[in-house]
């Protein structure tokens, strides 16, 4: 039986839920537009391992990351990582992913 | 960063195009602040990034939307640089030819419109990234493979539009596309091949419609902007057999293309083949001053100590092999066999059949971006630019271009790090450069290198297959028959299609008439 997959539907269901949400989920974005980069085996991972030391290499596990310097990071770059612009990652998101990588732990 | 109007047009007139625009797509999508044009600058610029600075950006959520862009810059004189994604690392990322471009964001549009996988096809908007396309045929267990190159973060669409490649049978990404819509610069919306009928049930199968196939137009071009594609994958292969070697001399490499080229051509080996150099282990693994930390290209003494820690050859390859496993056990023997006349080596060979895990070499392939790794090579905030001729695939023709290009990275003190991708009736030979983009001395050996190598190429009967936004007049000019009469047609079709010249002024060296004065020279 052909198997198409009409996923229109699924995405504006998808963009629905996070318009309603209460608050991004920190964890979710992180995962999704940093964690290629960021998660344990990612160049950004190995990048950050090599220059600041292991303790320092997983963004998820730091503990003295403060929020203007995860946004100054995103927005305008550090070293070789790219920027991300608004389009990709809005405010709101980017609100998100600093509190979940600076929350008290 | 400081805005840099469009060339012509007042601060009262640019404003008055992004009250127009706002209109359009809601205030939070025109993005103007200082911190917004920095974030489109190319990261791996090999001068001045500012140099190719847009004035801001739109980001439209439908077709619909980017119309009524196009319309409104049109009326208000403004240049506009569609994006996919962006993320054209290596080539300018997402900047502008021009500087004051105001950039025309897709990233919104990323909705994946259908899968299917009876017939290997999905349809696509031009926001999809490899990560988000494989992470939905995973999730939902679809037969259907991924052609990835090494950015794994940029758009499907926008790196088949700029001929991305990758090593697997699906590999020439341009050559997917089955089936586009379109906003023409004037703001038409049309749809390519069979979709310029309405409810046509073969859009996405049959790539030429009837009369021109215009699909391959909007490649590498700046006659439209691609809203949606019909893009074609490679349904999960019954088994696989991959193949690793290492070339311990520099000069394996012209016997082992003339190896491979028949067995390219009767599509043994149904992928492209690439043989990098020794320097993919070292620029992933370690940086520059670990291993040297002299002036000039690092000299072969220091090679071999890379080559002999990092347990590679000077040339480095793997292949793979698809189909039953009767078919992949016959090829195999070929393979080995045709190597066997030159080497005493074998092959390293993973194997995977379907069912096994995808993890290892042999699965599914999914998106990575780790080659990005090589940009720490000298330090710094490092980036990277490609130079990548394409040429015969003939071994004496492949040696001599190798050592006329190891040459020119010596002589301008350049580390030398270069793949030769066996395509079949041609090779692309990527040389990647290197360097800390900070360091003047560096960036200007970059763009001395750079210029060298484009005229070697153009004396030798070769012309690069892309190249980054700083370059495209200087590439597009050695493409030279009959008085550049190809890029004559080129920008006739751009006059006719774009009279104000508004879509992307200078991509691939096609310019506008008001605004060819501004061609390099």
């Amino acid at each position: 039986m052909m198997r198409t997959l009409m996923i229109a539907a699924f995405a504006l269901a998808a963009v629905a839920a996070r318009a309603v949400a209460a608050e991004p989920d920190g964890k979710a974005l992180f995962t999704r537009e940093c964690g290629i980069c960021h998660l344990p085996g990612g160049t950004g991972t190995f990048m950050l391992g090599r220059r600041l030391g292991e303790a320092n290499a997983l963004l998820e596990t730091r503990r003295n990351l403060t929020a203007p310097y995860v946004k100054q990071v995103v927005r305008y770059g550090l070293n070789s990582m790219p920027r991300f612009t608004r389009a990709e990652l809005p405010n709101g998101d980017l609100e998100a992913v600093t509190a979940y990588l600076t929350r008290a732990r | 960063m400081k805005l840099i109007l469009p060339s012509g047009v007042t601060r009262a007139v640019f404003d008055r195009g992004l009250a127009a625009f706002e209109r359009v797509v809601g205030k939070d999508w025109v993005l103007a602040t200082d911190e917004d044009r920095e974030t489109y600058l190319d990261v791996y610029a090999p001068g001045d990034a500012e140099a190719h600075a847009p004035s801001a950006s739109i980001a439209p959520a439908s077709a619909e939307e980017v119309q009524a862009i196009v319309r409104l810059a049109n009326e208000h004189k403004l240049p506009l640089w569609p994006i996919s994604r962006g993320k054209n690392l290596g080539y300018g990322g997402a900047s502008p030819v021009v500087p004051g471009t105001i950039m025309l964001d897709l990233t919104r549009m990323n909705r994946i419109l259908d899968v299917n996988e009876k017939f290997g096809y999905c349809q696509i908007e031009p926001g999809v990234g490899f990560f988000q396309l494989h992470e939905y045929l995973t999730q939902n267990k679809i037969g259907l493979w991924l052609s990835n190159p090494g950015n794994g973060w940029g758009s499907v669409i926008g790196n088949a539009l700029e001929r991305g490649f990758s090593a697997t049978p699906y590999g020439e990404h341009s050559s997917s596309f089955c089936g586009m819509e379109v906003v023409l610069p004037t703001g038409e919306l049309i749809r390519t091949g069979m979709g310029a009928m309405k409810d046509n049930k073969t859009w996405p199968l049959f790539k030429f419609g009837f009369g021109p196939a215009w699909d391959q137009v909007f490649v590498q071009s700046n006659f439209g902007v691609v809203t949606k594609a019909g893009f074609w994958l490679m349904p999960e292969p019954e088994s696989t057999a991959s193949f690793a070697m290492g070339l311990p001399n520099k000069e394996d490499l012209g016997w082992a293309i003339d190896t491979l080229t028949p067995l390219r051509l009767d599509r043994t080996i149904d992928q492209s083949v690439g043989i990098t150099s020794y320097m993919q282990s070292a620029t992933i693994s370690a940086q520059r001053k670990e291993w040297y930390d002299g002036p000039g290209a690092m000299p072969d003494k220091v090679i071999d100590a890379i080559i002999k820690k990092n347990n590679v050859g000077w040339w480095n390859f793997n292949l793979r092999l698809y189909g039953t496993e009767p078919v992949v056990a016959a090829n195999t023997r070929r393979v080995q066999d045709a190597f066997a006349k030159h080497t005493r080596q074998e092959f390293r060979i993973t194997k995977w059949a379907k069912g096994d895990p995808a993890a290892g070499r042999s699965g599914a392939p999914a998106p990575g971006v780790l080659p990005l790794q090589i940009v720490n090579w000298n330090g710094g905030r490092g980036g990277h630019i490609g130079f990548s001729p394409v040429m015969p695939p003939d071994g004496k023709l492949v040696m001599e271009q190798f050592a006329r290009t190891r040459a020119r990275y010596i002589e301008f003190g350049q580390d030398f790090s270069s793949t030769f991708y066996h395509h079949g009736r041609h090779v692309t030979n990527v040389n990647l450069i290197l360097y800390d983009k900070d360091s003047q001395p560096q960036t200007k050996q970059v763009r001395g290198l750079f210029g060298a190598l484009i005229k070697d190429a153009h004396d030798n009967g070769y012309a690069e297959y892309r190249t980054h936004i700083s370059y495209m007049d200087a590439v597009a000019d050695t493409f030279d028959f009959n008085d550049h009469a190809l890029m004559k047609l080129n920008e006739k079709v751009k006059d006719a299609l774009d009279p104000n010249g508004i879509l992307a002024p200078g991509k691939n060296g096609i310019w506008g008439k008001a605004q060819r004065k501004w061609r390099a020279k």
